[in-house]
């Protein structure tokens, strides 16, 4: 099968100017005043390899880069060093949810968003009432998405996500909002994913969720990989570590 | 030492021409279907704003002033100014800050940033081919006669379409750092406006302001419209950039500065783009 996902010694840090120096004003005031910067350090030489086929888990406090590693893999955000393989297609996809522009109707969204993904006019006319039927949202695909509650708009992401031909699926904290029978209806697809011997890496809070479906987990507390292996082991870790302190 | 690869044996679906052209047709007609949606009379008001530019600027320079008479077919003369004068500012007023307002998708989804700020200037230049439509009503009334050297009006097109492109490209990528940016071409917009020879001759201008405000390749490309269409019958208001920059090389300074701000534009998108993502 091989290795779909191999990351060595990717660090990513950002800098976070004090004052945000966006101004002319400021230029002209302060010349010479020197910028602050915090740094934060969102991700410290983290190495790890996802096998093809493999259903990954990610876990981690809040603000432990899980995040950061997933736009890093998808391409959004640049590593400072370290290097990303992925092989195969990347599903663009990332955190579920949020991406749309609000003031479009589902159905501008959905043609936007597959178009910007990559899909073909044709491609995109074949898939548009899958999309529309697994997320149930039939009879509002003319309304604006700014009437859309949260777990519609996951559905929505969600069901538009999986349209796009991939082999590495990234998801993250996708099932936070959509209600139970969504998420079932997800889980199912996750099934079929593994069955069709696609590549994910799941980012969750939810440790039954990563002990039902994860093949290994890793886990990241301050950027840095703390553990990684089974998501039993893992998630022991977590308990004992990170939720008791 | 850095690097991300994304071996594959498919194509990536986000690159070529044919991705570009698919993006910028889906998302250039659906946001120039939004500019107009929410209003009752819809696209009309894309012929609207023209028009009342043209109604009230006609008012004031052939009713009320009577300076009309410097220049035969003033109607058709102002008309053309004001079409492109609206369309090189509204372009670059929509791409200017589409980064920042697209940021939402830009941090979700890895495409290349540049479809942003370029989807925004086609909706534009679809509203500049609607608004086209007045033009062709007010020529015929006028009884203009279409000439074989109307064809170079599409070479002009292409020129400031660039040009408003680069402009536009350039400072929607500094907006993402000096929010700035959008007072300042506010300001410009206003200045330009005025000092642009719209509504007047540029002939009246003294030398050196000609040769200031030929440095703008807007208004190059608006001189070389008239001059084109009209057929040189504006006569000593009739000045192209050939006429203030001695010689018939002289269009090559503005075509150069339109050449400087879209490559320059390209480069730093190149360098920056894909720290938008980061930097939002």
């Amino acid at each position: 099968m091989g290795t779909a996902v191999e990351v060595s010694g990717l660090s990513k840090s950002f800098r976070i100017p004090h004052e945000q120096h966006t101004f002319f004003k400021e230029y002209f005031v302060h010349p010479f005043r020197r910028r602050t910067y915090e740094r934060n350090d969102a991700l410290r030489n983290v190495t790890f390899s996802v096998e093809a086929g493999e259903f990954f888990g990610v876990i981690g406090p809040n603000g432990s880069g899980k995040s950061t590693l997933l736009r890093i893999l998808a391409g959004i955000y640049v590593p400072d060093s370290g290097v990303v393989h992925v092989r195969g297609l990347l599903s663009p996809f990332i955190e579920l949810g949020v991406g749309f522009n609000i003031e479009l109707t589902a159905h501008d969204n959905i043609r936007m968003n597959g178009t910007l993904a990559g899909l073909t006019k044709r491609q995109l006319d074949e898939r548009f009432d899958r999309i529309l039927e697994f997320s149930e949202l039939e009879r509002f695909v003319d309304q604006k998405l700014k009437n859309f509650s949260s777990g519609m708009l996951v559905r929505l992401a969600y069901s538009i996500a999986i349209q796009i031909p991939f082999d590495v699926l990234l998801l993250d904290e996708v099932l936070a909002v959509g209600d139970e029978a969504f998420q079932e209806k997800c889980f199912a697809t996750f099934e079929q994913f593994k069955a069709e011997g696609k590549t994910i890496v799941f980012v969750s809070h939810d440790l039954e969720l990563m002990e039902r479906f994860c093949d290994r987990c890793l886990l990241l507390t301050t950027g840095q990989v703390q553990a990684l292996g089974s998501p039993r082991e893992v998630g022991d870790l977590y308990r004992e570590h990170v939720l008791v302190g | 030492m850095s690097a991300t690869s994304y071996p594959s044996t498919a194509p990536r679906p986000t690159s070529g021409i044919a991705y570009y052209l698919r993006v910028l047709r889906v998302v250039g007609a659906i946001d120039f279907k939004i500019k107009y949606s929410d209003a009752a009379l819809g696209y009309v008001w894309s012929v609207v704003k023209p028009l009342a530019y043209f109604g009230v600027l006609w008012l004031v320079f052939a009713y009320l002033l009577r300076t009309a008479n410097q220049t035969e077919d003033f109607t058709l003369f102002l008309l053309i100014g004001i079409l492109l004068f609206l369309f090189f500012v509204d372009a670059v007023s929509a791409m200017l800050p589409s980064i920042v307002e697209g940021g939402a998708t830009l941090r979700r989804l890895a495409f290349p940033p540049i479809m942003v700020p370029l989807s925004a200037s086609v909706a534009i230049a679809m509203t500049f081919c609607v608004n086209l439509s007045v033009f062709a009503i007010f020529a015929a009334i006028q009884g203009v006669e279409p000439r074989i050297e109307w064809l170079l009006v599409v070479v002009l097109l292409a020129e400031l379409y660039l040009f408003t492109v680069g402009l536009g490209l350039l400072l929607s990528a500094l907006y993402v750092r000096l929010r700035d940016v959008s007072q300042v071409w506010e300001l410009a917009t206003q200045l330009l406006f005025f000092a642009s020879a719209i509504f007047y001759p540029i002939g009246i201008l003294p030398d050196w302001a000609q040769k200031v405000a030929f440095l703008n390749p807007f208004v190059q490309v608006m001189q070389d419209m008239r001059h084109v269409v009209l057929g040189g019958a504006s006569g000593p208001n009739d000045l192209t950039a050939a006429d203030v920059f001695a010689g018939a090389g002289g269009r090559l300074i503005p075509i150069s500065v339109a050449a400087l701000v879209l490559v320059s534009a390209l480069v730093y998108f190149r360098r920056e783009g894909r720290y938008f993502a980061e930097r939002l």
